[in-house]
């Protein structure tokens, strides 16, 4: 509990706050412009949620918290102090991942939502981001949370996750869609909303097991790697 | 002062009384890249002060690191409390550190800092051995400003209150002086010595060779990766016969001493530097001692002063590390 709320301390500065709350406004503003300009709602409205909200506010406010929770503790060299305690590695993965959920999912989930209603598509949009952003945020928080410790640049190495392999790779292939959290999240709105969307054609309970799963085997990968680091 | 923090008794850890062992190390290599950081270091350990010595890039912190298990060896095994501090939990918390760099954690309080390793390391009231370690460095516990606010010299003293606040038997410190002020340092280095007389296994390198010989006499070399010597400095110089010794005799004689001296094979060279003061060299420093007054007595000389003048850790440090 106590390494959690060290965690929770040490990840959330103010400048990382501002840019995920100055992504959401924008989405809320958006979704206002959807509702009093758009005839197809539910199609603009749901494309709107998954090309900006799943495609950009989501995976950057994980990566931006995600990479920083034990990364920062690598860069300004504290983690020794955390290593060195008998506590096992799988415990610090664990309270570091469920750090960063805390504070990423909250700054993501009120404005999407919002966002999500302000479009007038109906409760199905709505529902669906809620669902979808949970799914999605603790699916890149695992993920992020050992790229951050395995990689000095992580935000690079982030950014180029979700621009290049999800942006493009993703698109390119079925399997390599598979192997992408932004197709999981599609999937669950495409499936709520019934608008088709690209990589969005997996099942409603695989979009949300997979990207569970992905952060299970994450946490336990940044475990592993926790142990096998060299500590400076 | 406040009473210094006695070792705990560790479950599932015994068999380290007087003189055992409680660090070994085996063989040990650690490379990263191309460079080779510590090469077939050995050697072991037991309670009290050690001081490890080694010029800047010698290899002096892997070397605290491999003791930590913050890196394993390449080759080679390290054992604290019998335990490999790399896999081994328990022993993790036996092992306190001082590390060398500075940061700390930048949003929390000297006391919160220390609470939370404290905390950490399974001390049953944190809170309470939080505030008797840091009133051990001389700070105040109740001291509600963040920890980037503070002097380089008090933020060592957290550093080390947090080394010591778990109470643990082995204690590595890396350059644990910096920044810190004659006084403080004086009562650093009184606590270090109490701690290893309560005890403790206590590691403490430094480059600065003034600090190390107020840690005592019980030096680790360290010189390229390698173990250039270790034990008492003065044994060390004793087994250094490739190196003469050099005293200086102060007599009122110095030209019929020497000469005398000379003459019997105890010195091998000689140097007067004054009407009263001669500096000689010899491998057979022992005889010189004994027989100097002797040979004094018989010339019917004065002799004022015998004085070694390099027999000090400088001297011991600059021969092996010009090796």
């Amino acid at each position: 509990m106590r390494l959690y709320s060290v965690f929770l301390r040490h990840q959330l500065t103010w400048g990382r706050a501002a840019v995920i709350a100055g992504l959401g406004a924008l989405a809320v503003l958006i979704g206002l412009t959807i509702t009093l300009q758009s005839t197809e709602k539910v199609v603009d409205g749901t494309e709107f949620i998954n090309g900006f909200g799943f495609t950009v506010v989501v995976p950057v406010a994980a990566l931006m918290f995600a990479s920083a929770v034990l990364g920062d503790t690598v860069d300004d060299r504290t983690l020794v102090y955390l290593w060195l305690s008998p506590v096992p590695r799988l415990q610090v993965a664990v309270a570091a991942t469920l750090a960063s959920i805390t504070i990423a999912l909250p700054l993501v989930f009120v404005p999407l939502v919002i966002a999500a209603a302000a479009t007038g598509a109906g409760p199905a949009l709505v529902g669906a981001t809620a669902v979808a952003t949970i799914v999605g945020v603790i699916g890149y928080c695992g993920a992020f949370v050992a790229l951050g410790l395995r990689f000095r640049r992580a935000l690079v190495w982030g950014i180029a996750y979700i621009l290049l392999w999800e942006g493009f790779v993703a698109t390119a292939s079925e399997t390599a869609a598979k192997l992408s959290l932004r197709a999981y999240t599609s999937s669950l709105l495409s499936q709520f909303t019934g608008v088709g969307l690209r990589l969005g054609t997996l099942t409603v309970g695989s979009a949300v097991v997979v990207p569970l799963v992905v952060c299970v085997l994450a946490t336990l990968l940044t475990a592993r790697l926790l142990g096998r680091a060299d500590i400076d | 002062m406040t009473a210094p923090v006695a070792a705990a008794p560790a479950p599932g850890v015994s068999g380290f009384g007087p003189g055992a062992p409680m660090v070994e190390v085996e063989g040990c290599t650690r490379w990263f890249g191309d460079v080779v950081a510590v090469s077939e270091v050995s050697f072991s350990l037991p309670a009290g002060v050690t001081a490890l010595l080694g010029p800047n890039g010698a290899g002096k912190s892997t070397l605290l690191r491999l003791l930590c298990g913050l890196v394993a060896p390449a080759r080679g095994t390290v054992r604290v409390l019998g335990r490999d501090p790399r896999t081994d939990l328990l022993v993790k918390g036996l092992i306190g550190l001082v590390p060398q760099q500075e940061t700390v954690f930048d949003r929390l309080t000297a006391l919160e800092f220390v609470e939370m390793c404290a905390l950490l390391r399974g001390v049953e009231d944190p809170r309470a051995a939080a505030e008797h370690a840091l009133s051990i460095v001389e700070l105040d516990p109740g001291d509600t400003r963040w920890l980037p606010t503070y002097s380089r010299g008090m933020r060592q003293r957290v550093k080390v209150a947090q080394a010591i606040v778990h109470r643990p038997q082995v204690l590595v410190l890396d350059e644990p002086l910096t920044g810190l002020d004659p006084r403080q340092r004086r009562h650093m280095t009184d606590l270090f010595h109490a701690l290893g007389r309560d005890g403790l296994c206590v590691i403490v390198s430094s480059h600065v060779l003034e600090e190390v010989e107020r840690f005592g006499s019980n030096v680790l070399v360290i010189v390229q990766g390698r173990l250039a010597a270790e034990g008492d400095f003065r044994a060390i110089r004793d087994l250094m016969d490739d190196r003469p010794h050099r005293i200086r005799l102060r007599t009122d004689q110095p030209h019929a001493l020497s000469g005398a001296l000379l003459a019997d094979g105890t010195i091998v060279g000689l140097d007067v530097v004054g009407s009263d003061t001669v500096i000689v060299e010899t491998t057979r420093v022992s005889e010189l001692r004994v027989g100097v007054t002797k040979v004094a007595a018989d010339l019917d000389v004065h002799l004022w002063e015998v004085v070694p003048l390099d027999d000090d850790l400088d001297s011991v440090f600059r021969y092996l590390v010009g090796r």
